[in-house]
């Protein structure tokens, strides 16, 4: 039943194109009775433009709907839905602007204790079914207000279908199946009103074969409705189905901005900030989630200590065949040959071959005292030549430390192959 | 203290950056001899290959007669200048022996060696015998190709020369599978070394049992290991979603045995995806971001695999001109190095799709990528850059305008680019377009230069755009020495190649290019040339003929025009002879000749007279 009630609700959403309802012969004076309440649940919404009052009334709609814990309200909810249903009825002979009477109505109803009693009785009839209810309208949340927001953007009828093609999600589907079911109940209805009457005519007792006759068709009418709940339970899941899985979070932002303004750029302001969220969402797949296959922080991987083996030579090899190794100029060349060690390098520093010293200090270069102490007199003439030769030797550039220290030694052995000729000649002194 | 560690060469390097790129010159490696400058590419191919080819001579002789190369003129010691060792120096049976024989590559001397090793009862240490593993799995248990041939570095003969091994696959019982078997406790090298080896030789579903059973010796494998086996992933499964949860149950393996992944592990993965249709795309981008986490940076070869995923060849390409750009993004102005050989893939690739959605933005940004740094080695051998380069150009010649084209032209051809002769058809149509065929001489010039003088279709085009329009004078008298010019190509005809034939199009193109720019004697000599040709002249070129020899009032040419006509058989003679009756004037010996002429030709002329309908001059007759 509540089913059929929100169908209900797309009925009327789809300009009260179905005129005759069967259920529809309440008389309306029921809700008329109520009138005098509308100001006082609804003040800040009747004093509002009739566009706004609209929005607001399914902006509570969507609220009380997604309030959906609250099981007491929701009941009277689909009341609510009820009463526009029933206020289609009236509205046949209305024009589509009227959507201030509906709302003022709605608001009435909702304060309404009273429920018809056929009303009542499906309720009764599908109580355990609230359940499936609850989800039901949480899945139609989204859409009820998507119905409503564009309703102020759009005055003339025809208006209406290509603003809300670019919805074209689960909105239209629903369109379609509602225009499904009213049709059903448009072409059959009003000819077994007629046929009732017709056969009413017939008897003796007319008001009161064509009452009977009439309940007996409503009764046959609830049949057709149990069997249709399947069917439009499948439509409501597949709706689910279809719906963009971040679509929630897109109406949320654009529709806010969509209240403020006349609703003349409704298209439009979709259609850039869509845009701008495609933009931003794409901004750049490189920076997209990660596999998380591994910690952040793995450990390094221990090199082998081999050095490198055959394959890592090859790899190498492979690199540098795939890539353009060929020189580009002269000094590219040059570069070459120095890594192949062809070529003397160019300096860098003034250390510039100086390889084989690189590890020796300067000291060892300069203070070459050290190497004439053993084996050389302490004074005297050879010593005093000695000392002019390692001033000699620490200033030349040209020689090793190994070189100097060869030096120092092949005086060592002369002075010492020498020794006695000095020794006659009083040089060596010891 | 403060000091800046440089590398040797960064003077060099310094001093080598302050060198631009000449669009005048030919490259570096020809500038030795300006007889060698290359003009056309197999020129290029010829030369730059006989440049390496004698090096690999002086080489081979070198390393095989060793014994005249012994005095070291270096001072100092210059080893690379001196022989190499290509015989084992240590004769005796020992693991040093075996160590020489693993460097010096001889698979199968060692293979023997560590076989005498194992009869005499000599053990060989563990890492020993993995080095031997890895020469065997490296070469598939066959010698090196280079073994006996000549020592040469080129890839495809080495290609060649590999391709036996390959045939062999990794056969049955080979001596790796028995070494390792004979290893009583074979360690995480080992597995490695057989692994990759049979990955390396196609046999992959044999590795992945191999690694089952390293996993069951409570043995850790390595990376490389894992990027073998992702390798082979996609090989031993079928179905896309199979391929790509292997690949993951590898990773998840690599991640839980504490193996931290690398570049490598990155583009095998990406390039195993390449073979998994929608799941690549799908899961490269999260591959990427993993290894980003990892801190390992994807390189061009990462792009390329990742731009073939999403850019299969022949495939639509709709909706996703926006990951080359996101690449793009990625890449633009950052200097790479080269770290995978397929990071010399990526230009071709980029350039491909450039091509293939006439992204010209796009094109010019690869191509600047290509000047940053030494992205320039990464463009590959001479073979790819050809392609690239005549990627770019085509893409050039449909997008952009001809001052545009011509100015790349001048940059790219030939110092770096020697165009073939689709892509010359494809400037000559630029030049169409953009009615700038006044420069056609010009282009011609490099066309005969670049070795396409003698391709007919170009020449062809070439003639048929020259005689379409009328030009300026000065642009007409070019035309005509560009038109005599390929006449002579015609003429000679290269020793050896194909010569071109004369076709009736060409030489009435030919004929019209010389009688627009007043070369009535020239166009009278190509006319002659139908006859010795068998080729037909069609009517408007004869009526185009006549009027221009009104022009000059040769009567006697006039008459021979007839006359050649009559000869052709063609049925538009009785209006050339119309003509020339009306609007020139005949002398009685000439009117006399003239009809004899016919007479002449009658037979001819009866079946012309019987073609067309017999009109009044032929009355007069």
């Amino acid at each position: 039943m509540y089913r059929r009630l929100l169908i209900n609700i797309n009925q009327v959403r789809n300009r009260l194109i179905h005129t005759h309802n069967t259920r529809l012969t309440l008389p309306s004076t029921k809700c008329k009775e109520r009138e005098s309440f509308a100001p006082v649940t609804w003040a800040p919404c009747t004093a509002r433009p009739l566009g706004t009052s609209s929005i607001s009334f399914s902006e509570n709609k969507e609220s009380s709907t997604s309030l959906s814990e609250d099981k007491g309200k929701t009941p009277e909810e689909t009341e609510v839905n009820a009463e526009v249903n029933t206020d289609g009825q009236r509205n046949t002979e209305m024009n589509e602007g009227t959507e201030i009477s509906n709302a003022t109505l709605t608001s009435q109803l909702e304060t309404e204790p009273v429920v018809k009693p056929e009303d009542r009785k499906q309720v009764e009839t599908t109580k355990s079914g609230k359940e499936s209810l609850l989800e039901l309208l949480g899945a139609m949340k989204v859409e009820v207000t998507t119905v409503r927001k564009i309703r102020p953007s759009k005055t003339p009828r025809m208006s209406e279908r290509p603003d809300q093609e670019p919805m074209e999600s689960t909105h239209s589907m629903f369109q379609r199946a509602a225009a499904e079911g009213s049709q059903q109940h448009g072409t059959l209805n009003p000819a077994l009103v007629a046929a009732v009457s017709a056969a009413a005519s017939t008897l003796p007792n007319r008001h009161q074969a064509e009452s009977e006759l009439l309940k007996q068709l409503r009764k046959h009418e609830a049949i057709p409705d149990t069997q249709r709940r399947a069917d439009i339970g499948h439509i409501i899941s597949d709706m689910k189905v279809g719906k963009r899985p971040n679509g929630r979070s897109n109406v949320r932002p654009t529709s806010q901005i969509r209240f403020d303004d006349d609703g003349k750029g409704y298209t439009q302001d979709r259609g850039i900030t869509s845009e701008l969220d495609g933009v931003r969402r794409r901004k750049s797949p490189f920076t997209s989630k990660r596999l998380n296959l591994f910690a952040a922080a793995a450990e390094q991987d221990a090199l082998s200590d081999l050095g490198p083996t055959l394959w890592d030579i090859d790899l190498v090899n492979q690199i540098v065949q795939a890539t353009n190794q060929m020189p580009r100029n002269g000094f590219e060349e040059m570069i070459q040959w120095t890594k192949e060690g062809r070529l003397w390098q160019y300096p860098i520093n003034n250390e510039a071959g100086l390889e084989e010293e690189a590890s020796v200090p300067f000291h060892e270069h300069v203070f070459l005292e050290k190497h004439l102490d053993e084996s050389f007199p302490q004074q005297g003439p050879v010593r005093h030549f000695m000392e002019l030769v390692i001033t000699g030797l620490a200033k030349n550039h040209h020689l090793t430390v190994q070189q100097k220290k060869e030096h120092i030694d092949w005086f060592r052995d002369y002075f010492r192959q020498k020794e006695d000729v000095l020794k006659e000649a009083e040089a060596y002194l010891n | 203290m403060f000091t800046v560690i440089r590398s040797k060469e960064a003077v060099l390097q310094a001093l080598a950056s302050t060198v631009n790129r000449d669009p005048t010159a030919s490259d570096y490696r020809f500038q030795d001899d300006p007889y060698l400058t290359p003009k056309t590419s197999s020129e290029f191919k010829l030369f730059s290959l006989s440049q390496e080819s004698g090096r690999n001579a002086a080489k081979y002789f070198i390393s095989t007669y060793p014994k005249y190369f012994q005095k070291d003129y270096a001072q100092p010691h210059i080893p690379c200048l001196m022989p190499e060792t290509l015989e084992a120096q240590i004769e005796e049976v020992s693991e040093a022996a075996l160590i020489e024989r693993i460097q010096m590559r001889k698979v199968k001397a060692a293979v023997d060696l560590y076989d005498q090793l194992q009869q005499a009862g000599t053990p060989v240490s563990l890492d020993v015998t993995n080095q031997l593993l890895d020469l065997i799995c490296f070469y598939g248990d066959c010698d090196p190709a280079q073994e006996n041939e000549d020592v040469q570095d080129e890839p495809q003969t080495k290609k060649g020369r590999a391709s036996p091994c390959l045939v062999f696959s990794f056969r049955e019982n080979n001596n790796a599978e028995r070494i390792f078997a004979l290893l009583s406790e074979p360690n995480t090298h080992s597995y490695s070394a057989l692994i990759r080896g049979m990955v390396k030789y196609g046999a992959y579903s044999k590795a992945f049992s191999t690694y089952t059973d390293l996993l069951n010796n409570q043995l850790k494998a390595d990376v490389s290991t894992f990027n073998a086996l992702i390798t082979a992933a996609p090989e031993v499964k079928e179905k896309y979603n199979e391929k790509w949860e292997l690949i993951v149950d590898l990773l998840k393996q690599m991640a839980e045995q504490k193996v931290k992944p690398n570049l490598l592990t990155l583009n095998a993965v990406l390039k195993a995806l390449r073979r998994c249709g929608t799941v690549g795309k799908s899961q490269a981008f999260p591959v990427i971001s993993e290894m980003r986490a990892l801190s390992i940076d994807p390189s061009l070869a990462s792009y390329n695999h990742l731009l073939s995923i999403f850019y299969k060849p022949g495939a639509p390409f709709q909706g996703q001109t926006d990951i080359l750009q996101e690449v793009m993004n990625e890449v633009s102005g950052k200097s790479f190095t080269p770290q995978d050989p397929d990071d010399a893939q990526f230009f071709i690739t980029a350039v491909r799709i450039c091509l293939d959605t006439k992204d010209i933005e796009q094109a010019y940004r690869v191509h600047e990528l290509l000047g940053v740094g030494e992205n320039w080695r990464l463009l590959g051998n001479d073979f790819q850059q050809n392609i690239y380069h005549a990627r770019f150009f085509s893409l050039l010649c449909m997008m952009e305008n001809i001052d545009v084209v011509l100015k790349w032209y001048r940059d790219l051809v030939p110092s770096v680019y020697y165009p073939s002769s689709n892509v010359m058809r494809d400037l000559l149509q630029v030049l169409d377009t953009d009615n700038r065929l006044d420069l056609i001489p010009q282009i011609w010039k490099d066309l005969k230069q670049l070795g396409h003088g003698n391709r007919q279709t170009l020449v062809e085009e070439l003639l048929t755009l020259m005689a379409r329009e009328k030009q300026n004078q000065e642009v007409q008298e070019t035309f005509a020495e560009c038109a005599l010019d390929i006449k002579k190509m015609y003429d000679t005809g290269d020793r050896g190649k194909v010569m071109m034939s004369w076709t009736a199009g060409s030489l009435s193109d030919l004929v019209s290019v010389l009688l627009a720019a007043q070369r009535r004697q020239d166009a009278w000599e190509i006319l002659k040339l139908f006859k010795t040709h068998n080729r037909v002249p069609s009517e408007e070129l004869l009526d185009k003929f006549l009027t221009c020899i009104k022009e000059s009032g040769d009567v006697n040419q006039a008459l021979e025009l007839v006359q050649i006509s009559a000869g052709f058989c063609l049925p538009g003679t009785p209006k050339l002879i119309q003509r020339v009756q009306q609007e020139f004037l005949l002398s009685e010996q000439q009117n006399l000749s003239f009809q004899t002429h016919i007479s002449h030709n009658k037979n001819s002329l009866l079946f012309t007279f019987s073609v067309s309908d017999t009109e009044k001059p032929v009355h007069a007759l």
